[in-house]
Formats: C-alpha cells, structure tokens, sequence
C-alpha cells in the first residue's frame, strides 16, 4: 500500500491500527463509487454512452485521414484548440491559443479562481484586466455546487459568467494536498493524525474522506475526467499521481508509470475532446530518466497539449528550471505547454525563455490578501508604516485603476483590515501578471526579447546581483543578459 | 451648494435639486431628491470598487456618505490634505461626498461619555473621544461637499465663528434630541437660528420604536426651516 503521507514533510504513521482503518475506508469508498456507477449505467447512462460513442466515431472519422501517421492509427488526435507560433527568440515563443471560447496570446498566466471566483474580483473586472483562462479548482467545485449542477446550469462558464476560456485541474492534487496542509503540523491532535490518513493513492485512484460529510470517496481517472467534461472547460487536465518533487526514490518512478498508466484511462473516458482539450502532465520528480520516458509516452499519445507537473513545490531553483528545459526542449514545438503551479513573474520570465507557454498559480492574490503588492523591482509591502504617508501609487509605471487612482497612504489603512484592501491590491497584482505576460509576448514577436529580460532583471536586481540560477538558465535560454549582471567573483561554467 | 424644491405634494412632502458642484470642483451632475445616501467604508461603498460604481443607477448613486471617524488611525489629515482631500484621495471625482460622524456600523456615538470636551465614538479601534478642533481638522483635510456638524444633546459646537473656520463645503447643522419631542423641537429651533446650508436629523436608529419616530420627525420639519433648504434624516436608510 502506497500513501502519500510517506513521503517528505509528511509524517509517516505506520501504526497497524491506522492502517486497517484507511483499508476499510477506501474498501467503502470503492464500494460506494462502484454501487452509485451501477445506478447511474442501469438508468440513462447506456443512453448517454451511445449517444457519446456515435458522436466521437463521428469526429474520429471527419478528421481520421490526418492522424494515420506511418500506417499506425492514432486515436487520440481530436483536439478543440489551434496553437500558432507567432515569434520565436531561441527557445522562447509568443504563440496564438484558439480555444473554444477564446483566442488567447501566449505567454500567459491564469489567475486561480477556487470555486468558481477570484475573491473580490468581478468578471468584469478579470476581462478589464486582460485575463484570459481562469483556472477552475475541480476538487472544490465537485463538493460544491457539484459537477451535475453546475451541467445542470449550463457548464462552469455559464455558472460564473465567464465568457473567457476556462482550465480545470484533475482534482487529485487538491484533495491530496490541501486535506494534508489544512493539518497544522506543529499541534497535532488526535483527529488531526486520522487526518493525516484522509487521502491515499492506489492503481485505482486518489482515496479521500469528503470534507463536506466524511464520507469517503474515489476519485479514478475516469471519474475526474467526467467531472471535468461537466464542468465544461476548454482545457482540463489528466489526473496524475502527485508527488512532491522533494522526494526520490521508488516511489517517483511508480508515481511516473502510474501517471501514464492513467493518461490512457483519461483519454478513454473523454467525452469531449471536440469541446474540451485534455493535457496530460509530465511527472518524473527530478530524475532527468524519469522525466524523459514521461514526456516520450504522454507525445507518444499527440494530446492537445501538455503540463509540466510536480514542481514549485519547494525544490532548489536549479533542479527546477533544468526539469522545465528538459521537458520543454522534448515536447512537441506545435502544442502548448503549461507549467503547473508556478507564478513568482521571476520564475514566469525564466520558463518562458525556455520555451513554455502557460502558467497558474495563486500567489498574486494570496499575497495581495496579506498586504503585498508585485512591482517591477519586486514586492512592496503595504503594511509597512512607511506606507501611511506615503502618497506614492503603488506603481508609478503601472497603468491599472488602482494606480490611477489610489495612494499607497490610502491602501495602507485598507489592508488586512478591509475587503477593500485586497480587492484592490489583487486587482493591481492580477493587473501586473497580465501585463507581464502581454510584455513576454510582444516582445518575442518584436524580436526584442533579451531586451526585454535584461530590463526586467534590471529592474529586480538594480546592484546586478541576478541569482546564478537565472544566469545558468537564461545562458541554455540562449538569452544574453551580462549587461545587467555585476561580474560574478567565481561563476558561470 | 444650492437646492432648490421642484415640486410639494399635497402635504408635507416635496422633491427637489441639490447641486454640489462647489469649490471642490466635485459631483458635477444635479441630484435629485428625495435621494439615498451610500454607506460607505473608509470612503469607498462596501466591496464595490470605483470601476464598479457607474454599474449602479446614475446619477441617483452619487451621493456618498462616510464617516471621518473611520480614518482617526490614518491616513492623518495631514497625508490627506497633501494627497488634495477625500474625492482624490479616493478617486471619486464625480462623487458628491457627504461627512457624517456617526455611521451606525463602525462608529456609534457614546453619548454616555459625551462631555463638554467633545463627542465619544465607540469606533473599531476602541472608544475615542473627538474634540470638535479634531473634527474640524478632519473635515478641512477631506474636504467634503457636506459636513454635518459634530453632534450631542444640545448642538452646542454649531456657532458661526466655527463655520469660518471650515475649508468649504456646505455645513448642515445636526438636530438631535433622542425621543423626546420637545428636545428635539428645541435643538431644531437652536439649529435654524445659525447660518447652515441644511440639517442633518440625527439621534435615529438608537432603540426607538418605529412608532416614534413620525412625531419626532413632524416636530423638526414642521416649520423651522425655510423651504430651500435641505433635510436630511441620515441614519434611517441603514437601519
Ligand atoms: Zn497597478
């Protein structure tokens, strides 16, 4: 039995008595979900597999002739996206994303909108700002509303007035980390350990205790894709087996052939690939061998596009970006690539020499919560008492409402005090994330990229101290940026 | 300020046009009245961003009220004279903004601390006591279009002498008097005597029974008031 609590930070429980009771858990889990399928084939569910199984033979057929690649037949080439690259500088490209419900200009970032918001933002507002794909979380909009209401209502776009594109998540990663974060680690109580042993993963699927009523439940590959092909996004992702990347060892390799074991579950169980595009995600941890018979497997079944997974989650900044340049060098130049999780403007800047396209991440407004603002020279933090006279906006260069319009004085005495502090400040952040992404991709198609870079490394790092991290990556970027780099004493190789 | 009655009813009731646009150079749009004041927080309504504000009816919601009281931790008058006052500080140039101690939410008088020195606020960092010097700091930094006067039992801080010593915007004088009829008869009658733009008629919402409220209403708008001036009765809208 395999549990994501062995891994790192988390504590391992290895009392028999635990185990047995996860057992018998995830025996009533699995009963449960099985019993509730049953009910759901025995009524309109033939029906409704007929009626998709035409309609997909349908679709395979219309578009058959271009997928039979050297005699062998590829069946899993139906996609709902175009992907058309723009410009190039060495590895980095500014692309144009068709997708069902928007065309979108690449690099760009997707603000996190949990349950079908981003806290104290407008729709409106999200479209204002320049957002173009909202990340919806699965996990959190499958306890509630539900997925079959919100089908019910028309899919999520409707549901949350959304006319923009939208991406969900498989749902695994949350339940598997946020039930274990919620835990606080420094005091832990007697319900907190059985806790601890709320979430597990087998061949099967992720094995959760429902935060809503304790009950526990199953979620299978095939049950997160029909999840998310009622939600109804344009991108949805495979359901892969999280690791964090600070781990090694067995369980890596088995988390990486586990995850493509359940890509072709995925795939199978997809509804929709007309109307929505599924990416799969590359796992691997850190190991460069695992990563690479990842990548090849998930190319190997021409998805729409691809996630690289299982970083940002607290490895050193060289492995990071060495597992991006590995990843994006071996995937497919004509498909999307989307680094999960990732969302420093910093990081976002290095991924994108390296050639990746998409980024999510809530930190922009998680910080905006706490009182902190992005700026080209890093962050600012609205708390500071020096901030209370302070007549400044909170960007002099920033062109967004908030700046326009509002002192950092008066954001001062907003912040963690009033809603009002971070409906603005998120703003503003989400504002700064658009339009660093809106910059990455002019100045590619502008052939002014390295440019570009250096002003932005400028910018954070005025006494030219750039991390060497950035220098090594930006130097397999191809990406000169020596004019604003103070001589290192030792340095780069 | 200026205010003109359009229209009288039958009885007492009647409809008119309050313009603001003043020395502040602010709220340049006719407001017609009878008209609602937003409750605001620190200056800005409650989780409607100034983007957001021209989705609501115009030009019925351009009136804004908010307390002073709400910034005695900051900005101080000061930042917020040199930032140019409340409409710039807040970027609600089209705005009429209209200064009430009280708000009913975060800042409730504590007349049982009230003395000669100045009125007591239970406000959300602690109990504070507002010198009316302190208030009148308040105001000319924020420059609003209307500034209701610092209020208690007797409106003893409404002279002429302090109105001078106002940055512009239109006074109105508080008339308070809790439940009792004659009281507010008394304060009402105090109050017309000084030279104000309009009253604000204050002291609702403080556990009286609806029923109470109508004679202690017709005791202050019967007849002390010429009829181009503006009453308000703030506290009844959030109540
Ligand atoms: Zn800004």
């Amino acid at each position: 039995m395999i549990s994501v609590y062995e891994c790192g930070r988390y504590i391992c429980m290895e009392q028999n008595e635990e185990q047995q009771r996860v057992e018998r858990r995830r025996e009533a889990a699995t009963r449960a979900v099985e019993m509730r399928r049953e009910a759901a084939a025995s009524s309109k569910g033939d029906e409704d597999e007929q009626w998709w199984g035409s309609r997909r033979e349908k679709m395979m057929t219309d578009i058959r002739p271009s997928l039979t690649v050297s005699g062998r037949e590829i069946d899993f080439g139906v996609m709902a996206l175009r992907f058309e690259v723009l410009g190039r500088f060495n590895r980095a490209r500014a692309a144009q994303l068709t997708l069902p419900h928007f065309v979108c200009q690449t690099p760009l970032f997707m603000p996190v909108g949990t349950q079908g918001t981003i806290k104290g933002l407008t729709t409106n507002q999200l479209e204002e700002i320049g957002c173009q794909i909202i990340l919806g979380n699965t996990y959190h909009l499958a306890l509630r509303p539900t997925s079959e209401l919100i089908d019910e209502l028309g899919g999520l776009h409707k549901f949350m007035n959304w006319p923009r594109a939208l991406l969900t998540d498989s749902g695994g990663f949350q339940m598997v980390v946020l039930i274990l974060d919620r835990v606080s680690w420094t005091n832990l109580s007697a319900v907190e350990v059985s806790l601890l042993h709320l979430a597990d993963i087998t061949e099967k699927g992720v094995t959760f205790q429902s935060p809503v009523d304790g009950k526990p439940m199953l979620l299978t590959p095939e049950e997160s894709i029909q999840i998310q092909n009622r939600i109804g996004a344009d991108i949805i992702m495979a359901l892969d087996d999280v690791v964090k990347t600070t781990i090694t060892g067995p369980r890596i390799e088995e988390a990486m052939h586990r995850t493509l074991r359940w890509i072709d579950r995925c795939i199978a169980a997809h509804k929709r690939p007309r109307e929505q595009n599924l990416f799969g995600i590359v796992q691997g941890g850190l190991d460069p061998v695992l990563r690479d018979i990842c990548v090849k497997g998930l190319v190997d079944r021409n998805l729409p596009g691809y996630a690289i997974g299982g970083l940002a989650g607290g490895e050193d900044k060289d492995s990071f970006w060495r597992v991006v340049a590995q990843c994006t060098a071996a995937l497919p130049e004509d498909k999307p690539r989307y680094v999960m999780g990732v969302g420093y403007p910093l990081d976002i800047v290095v991924c994108s020499a390296l050639g990746a396209d998409m980024y999510d991440c809530v930190y922009p407004t998680r910080t905006a919560r706490f009182g902190t603002a992005l700026v080209p020279e890093g962050v600012l933090k609205l708390k500071h008492q020096a901030m209370a006279d302070d007549t400044r906006p909170i960007d002099p260069t920033c062109a967004c409402m908030v700046c326009k319009n509002y002192t950092r004085a008066y954001i001062h005495c907003l912040v963690t005090k009033d809603a009002m502090g971070s409906q603005l400040l998120s703003y503003h952040n989400l504002y700064y994330m658009m339009q660093l992404s809106r910059n990455l991709h002019s100045s590619i198609v502008e052939g002014r990229f390295p440019e570009f870079v250096c002003s932005f490394l400028q910018k954070m790092f005025p006494k030219g101290d750039v991390p060497e991290w950035v220098c090594n990556a930006m130097d397999v970027a191809g990406i000169d940026i020596s004019s604003c780099c103070a001589p290192f004493p030792s340095s780069k190789d | 300020m200026k205010f003109a009655v359009t229209a009288l009813s039958g009885g007492r009731a009647r409809a008119g046009v309050l313009h603001l646009g003043s020395s502040s150079g602010s709220c340049p749009n006719p407001i017609e009245t009878p008209a609602l004041l937003l409750s605001t927080r620190k200056g800005l309504p409650n989780f409607i961003s100034p983007d957001l504000l021209p989705s609501l009816p115009s030009p019925d919601s351009h009136l804004l009220q908010f307390s002073p009281l709400h910034f005695l931790e900051g900005p101080s008058p000061k930042t917020i004279s040199s930032i140019g006052g409340l409409h710039q500080m807040l970027g609600l140039h089209e705005y009429g903004l209209v200064a009430v101690a009280r708000d009913s939410v975060q800042s409730l008088p504590e007349c049982d601390s009230t003395n000669k020195i100045g009125a007591s606020f239970e406000t959300s960092s602690g109990r504070r006591l507002v010198k009316p010097v302190e208030y009148m700091e308040m105001i000319s930094s924020m420059r609003p279009n209307l500034w209701s006067t610092l209020a208690d039992e007797v409106p003893a801080w409404v002279s002429d002498k302090r109105n001078k010593t106002s940055a512009g915007g239109a006074v109105f004088g508080s008339i308070v008097g809790g439940s009792n009829v004659e009281e507010r008869q008394q304060c009402a009658q105090e109050v017309a005597k000084r030279n104000v733009s309009g009253y604000w008629i204050g002291g609702f919402g403080l556990g009286e029974s609806m029923d109470e409220r109508p004679p202690l209403l017709n005791a202050v708008t019967v007849s002390h008031f010429s009829l181009n001036m503006e009453a308000s009765i703030l506290p009844l809208f959030d109540r």
